[in-house]
């Protein structure tokens, strides 16, 4: 038999430690949900990957750079945890790259893609699983990405119809191309040409400069060697190399040249001595200032401070004639200057990385070394947006593109 | 010695094309004088030979050093941001560079002939990692200046001929004296030739092996310093376009990739040769694909024409007319 007394002791004894236990569960659960509090007050941080093409060229490094910058920015560096991957040239390398950091858990993927197809369908896998990818300046046709470029924005047609204007409609053309089997190179190729053969007197010889300085330089030389007259020069990046290979040969003369927005050849457009020898010219073309105005967008997007954005965005064409260059005295695009003295940059350091309405949170620091500028805060964009027309391989894969495709925006023909 | 007769036939044989091409270029090109024409080319294959100097010794023993384009940023980059725009600066400068560059070759030739890693990995990941470091430190944007002495060597010169010309052609010469008159240049034949005969013969393999790819570094040192002054200034591109041509120069110049055989004259031949081709073919007006499958087409044809066993061939053909002539019966 059991003793009634022992078995009420046991019960509250029982009784007295159940509620111990409950209020130490209690307790816990308190904790654990005031922890939990907690956590969700420490701002998240959206995972985002850089992911680049190629690397140590100087448009690529400062868009690189300026978003690493930008990242660094109040109140972005709160936000943002940022990891750099450079895939190369080889599309199944940058396949593989964006499925370990769709894997890893990747917020977006801001990234300059190395062909227009070839990623569509991991682009595809990583939307399906929230990752908001966002390119710039190179395109890919996967719907649900997102695009920053300047590619149509008509850097080709313009540049060309320019110096038609400066030739008087005629002379030999020395063409320098991008990169072969790029979609810029073709792209800023067509529309020069729909230019240049509306011209019977031009006559073209064109090659390739790899976007690189010295590339155009070597090769320039070499076709000054066969060809020592040319009466104007259209390039795209490399336009500094021109100028060099040019000067190098002690001609007096100079001829008009076309090119993008390189420091050395701003310097040379502006140069007194090299004007009164017949150098003339406009800087123009595709600018770094895509990947950090993609960035801004992306993190607007991110952050829901911005819905509706068209997958397709145009970015406004830079365009400084000869007589427009102005020296900047301080580290950034000040009082409409747009050229830095060549104690500051390099002759191969894109200017168009600044734009004082969309980006005035860079600086040459910024551009230079990817570090914040101090003092700096984010601003919100507030330019409009400007959706890209249909153009197939760039925009659009089976599209029609419009009637005017290469319609001149920033000059207009006089011969 | 009848192979030494064989490759500077062929060298002759390669700058006597390279100065057709000139010519023909000459036909197609409106206004361009023939010595102004032959002076840009020899500039711009100046870049080449010099790299192809260094290749050509690596290759000899049988190797092959693909790390030539970073080393040459790599040389271009320390230049830029050291010696700037102080002519002084200069005389340390240089000389640092192309002890950098040198070690690093010598450091490839240590992994090559010490840990028995075959050259194409060796060299293949010293390019990657000196690539990637220069992209690390720098962060993609180079700081410095280009020096006036070393753009002055593009632009004054003596005599008519531009500095780096002069300067090129020397250091040709006393490659071909290496090669030819010394110890050391007997000993990287040998060792080309059969490796292991070498080691059994006592020669100091290991040592001549670190010590050529420490040659080819420094020539692509000294190669990304030039290309610092001709192009006034330095990208992490300086050297990407030099590493084919270098190779390249090598093949068409005689220097056989199984090592042992080729002479550094002919090396400069086919330098000259590719330069000149290149730039001639630009003279052509048709579109860039074209005008790369001609080049390709016309380097074959060179290879074909230009094989070390026609000119045998042909002193056979011409021994065996004149032993019939004296001994008709």
């Amino acid at each position: 038999m059991t003793d009634p007394v022992r078995l009420r002791r046991a019960l509250r004894t029982t009784a007295r430690w159940s509620f111990f236990a409950l209020a130490l569960f209690a307790l816990v659960l308190l904790r654990g949900g005031a922890g939990g509090s907690a956590i969700a007050q420490t701002p998240h941080k959206f995972k985002i990957y850089l992911s680049l093409s190629v690397s140590g060229n100087a448009w690529l490094s400062e868009a690189a750079n300026s978003v690493k910058a930008l990242a660094a920015t109040p109140p972005y560096d709160k936000q943002v945890e940022i990891h750099e991957v450079i895939s190369g040239l080889d599309p199944q390398k940058q396949i593989s790259d964006y499925e370990s950091m769709i894997d890893s858990g990747a917020d977006a993927i801001i990234s300059m893609p190395v062909s227009t197809t070839a990623l569509n369908r991991t682009i595809k896998r990583g939307c399906d699983k929230g990752v908001m990818f966002m390119m710039f300046e190179l395109t890919v046709l996967e719907p649900c990405a997102y695009n920053v470029s300047t590619l149509t924005s008509g850097f080709g047609e313009n540049s060309a119809q320019a110096l038609v204007n400066e030739l008087h409609g005629k002379g030999t053309v020395f063409v320098v191309r991008l990169i072969p089997g790029f979609i810029a190179d073709k792209r800023h190729y067509a529309g020069a040409m729909s230019v240049f053969k509306k011209y019977p007197g031009i006559h073209t010889i064109e090659f390739y400069g790899n976007a690189s300085d010295e590339t155009v330089q070597v090769e320039t030389s070499k076709m000054l060697a066969a060809h020592p007259n040319p009466d104007g020069v259209w390039s795209t990046a490399g336009e500094s190399g021109v100028i060099k290979a040019l000067l190098a040969t002690g001609r007096q003369r100079l001829v008009p040249v076309t090119g993008e927005s390189s420091n050395g050849f701003r310097l040379a457009l502006a140069n007194p001595e090299y004007q009164r020898r017949g150098l003339r010219g406009v800087s123009s073309g595709g600018t770094p200032a895509t990947a950090a105005y993609a960035f801004k967008l992306m993190m607007e997007m991110l952050t829901k401070q911005r819905t509706n954005v068209p997958h397709y965005v145009e970015y406004p064409l830079p365009w400084v004639p000869a007589n427009a260059v102005k020296l900047c005295s301080g580290d950034r695009f000040a009082n409409g200057c747009n050229a830095f003295p060549r104690t500051r940059v390099q002759d191969s350091f894109f200017d168009e990385i600044f734009s004082p309405a969309i980006l005035p949170e860079l600086s040459l620091r910024a551009a230079s070394e990817g570090k914040p500028t101090p003092g700096m805060r984010i601003h919100k964009l507030t330019n409009p947006i400007v959706p890209a027309p249909n153009e197939p391989g760039i925009t659009c894969d089976r599209c029609t593109p419009p009637p005017n495709l290469y319609h001149l925006t920033k000059v207009k023909p006089t011969v | 010695m009848t192979g030494l007769r064989n490759d500077d036939l062929r060298a002759a044989a390669l700058f006597a094309l390279a100065f057709a091409l000139l010519l023909v270029s000459s036909r197609f090109a409106q206004g361009a004088r023939l010595w102004d024409q032959a002076l840009a080319i020899l500039a711009l294959s100046s870049f080449v030979v010099i790299v192809a100097f260094g290749q050509h010794f690596v290759v000899l023993l049988g190797g092959l050093d693909l790390a030539v384009a970073s080393v040459m940023t790599l040389g271009g980059i320390l230049i830029f941001g050291w010696a700037q725009a102080s002519p002084s600066a200069l005389l340390w400068a240089v000389p640092a560079v192309l002890l950098i560059t040198a070690l690093i070759g010598a450091l490839s030739g240590a992994g090559v002939s010490l840990v028995r890693i075959p050259p194409f990995i060796m060299t293949l990941a010293m390019g990657i990692i000196i690539a990637s470091a220069v992209l690390g430190i720098t962060q993609g944007v180079p700081h410095g200046a280009a020096s006036p002495v070393l753009s002055a060597l593009f632009t004054a010169s003596w005599l008519g001929v531009p500095r780096v010309i002069v300067l090129t052609i020397a250091l040709t010469a006393l490659g071909t004296l290496v090669e030819r008159r010394t110890v050391l240049g007997r000993r990287i034949y040998a060792i080309g030739a059969n490796r292991e005969a070498a080691h059994l013969a006592g020669l100091p393999v290991n040592t001549v092996t670190v010590l050529c790819y420490a040659i080819s570094g420094a020539a692509s040192g000294l190669a990304g310093i030039l290309m610092v002054g001709y192009a006034s200034g330095a990208t992490l591109e300086l050297g990407q376009s030099y590493l084919l041509p270098s190779i390249a120069a090598v093949i068409v110049g005689g220097t056989s990739i199984a090592g042992g055989r080729g002479t550094l004259l002919g090396v400069a031949g086919g330098a000259v040769l590719l330069t000149t081709l290149s730039a001639t073919i630009s003279a052509l007006a048709i579109a860039e694909g074209w005008r790369i499958v001609i080049y390709g087409f016309v380097i074959l044809a060179a290879l074909l024409l230009l094989r070390g066993e026609l000119y045998g061939s042909i002193r056979a053909r011409i021994t065996h007319t004149r032993n019939l002539e004296r001994n008709p019966a």
